[in-house]
């Protein structure tokens, strides 16, 4: 299933901080950033501390993430984290 | 006449009264609706955080996790009681301590020891009344509980259970069905339960960074302090429903206890009028 664009959620234990459509997700794994564009392979990784980017067009959306977890499967990504903001 | 001022200061008590439990029931709820919105913005991230856990813990691996060890005994338990801060709110509190007493009898019974966590006014009163020790006592949870408050209340208890201090960690709570309906219950936050619907290999076809183990590890204490979370926002929206319901309760009762009240006030005036205009007409007869 390649959908045209990527769906994207941030969800914190509060409630959803972003939901939308993107083109590619760039995001602060444990290790380094990993970009996600659609057509990933299914993908569960942690994150670390630093910035989320959400590009859309010529759109950014920036978020600040301070640890938590992202899975990609099927072109939805999905952000939970504990600590995260919009910025 | 004595007895109609008599009366007609009652009415004036208990209008007073209403007024006041009116205002309760309006501040209710707006607050109840806020509160409402919270537990439902909750779900989402508890959802998928519980979807996850169960694609990759795998039963046979239990003894692995800190967090999913069962001990073969259990010899000390923390029981967290979660209850108001503040009372009006019908049976509320009551209920959430007489499930928290049912629970700590059943432990007893088993030879467990159990450590008391209370957190809101009402059950520190209450359990400093029977003297039981308290391990912690909480007041500063407000009706709006965040995320951090749930970290500091279950982080000391995630460490403890860790070293092996305690065995299991039950949580007493209000569940939140409806503005109506809002029992108590009882959760053991750990050891962890993982939600039931496995897949059938851990985290078949997915990439993993770092491994499967590690992702585990750190999710477990996020799913242990999500479920504080929801214990709380849950308790906070149905102590709003609660209060709500005695509040438009106690104004429905002042109201009927007003008409008994407006009619007796009316049969003792005019009681009393009668009274006067026999005494005019004796004292007249009495002239002639």
């Amino acid at each position: 299933m390649a959908a045209e664009r990527l769906t994207v959620s941030v969800i914190s234990p509060e409630r959803v901080v972003y939901e939308g459509q993107a083109d590619m997700v760039v995001a602060p794994a444990w290790d380094g950033e990993v970009g996600i564009l659609r057509g990933h392979a299914p993908f569960m990784v942690l994150l670390g501390e630093g910035d989320l980017r959400v590009r859309n067009g010529d759109r950014e959306e920036r978020f600040w993430v301070g640890g938590g977890f992202m899975q990609v499967a099927d072109d939805v990504v999905t952000v939970l984290s504990e600590r995260t903001r919009s910025e | 006449m004595a007895k109609a001022r008599e009366i007609r200061r009652r009415i004036r008590s208990v209008e007073n009264t209403r007024q006041i439990t009116r205002t309760m029931e309006m501040v209710a709820t707006s607050k109840l609706k806020r509160a409402t919105d919270r537990v439902y913005a909750a779900r989402p991230y508890a959802e998928r955080l519980a979807e996850v856990i169960g694609r990759l813990a795998d039963p046979e691996l239990r003894e692995r996790y800190a967090l999913l060890r069962r001990p073969e005994q259990v010899k000390r338990a923390a029981v967290v009681v979660l209850t108001a801060n503040r009372g009006l709110a019908g049976a509320f509190n009551a209920n959430l301590i007489r499930e928290a007493n049912g629970l700590i009898e059943r432990l007893r019974a088993d030879g467990v020891e159990v450590d008391l966590h209370a957190i809101g006014k009402k059950g520190i009163t209450f359990f400093r009344f029977r003297r039981e020790r308290l391990v912690s006592e909480r007041t500063d949870i407000s009706d709006r509980p965040t995320a951090e408050d749930a970290a500091s209340i279950v982080d000391p208890l995630i460490d403890a259970f860790t070293r092996g201090e305690v065995d299991a960690v039950y949580v007493v709570y209000a569940q939140f069905r409806s503005a109506l309906s809002t029992p108590p219950g009882v959760m053991r936050i750990l050891p962890v339960e993982p939600p039931a619907d496995f897949e059938a290999e851990r985290g078949a076809g997915y990439i993993l960074s770092p491994s499967a183990d590690e992702i585990l590890t750190r999710l477990l204490p996020l799913y242990v302090r999500n479920s504080v979370y929801r214990a709380l926002v849950e308790t906070a929206a149905a102590e709003q429903g609660a209060r709500r319901t005695a509040m438009k309760n106690a104004t429905d009762n002042a109201a009927e206890m007003l008409d008994t009240l407006r009619r007796s006030y009316n049969r003792a005036r005019q009681a009393q009028i009668t009274q006067e205009i026999s005494e005019i007409v004796g004292g007249a007869a009495a002239l002639e």
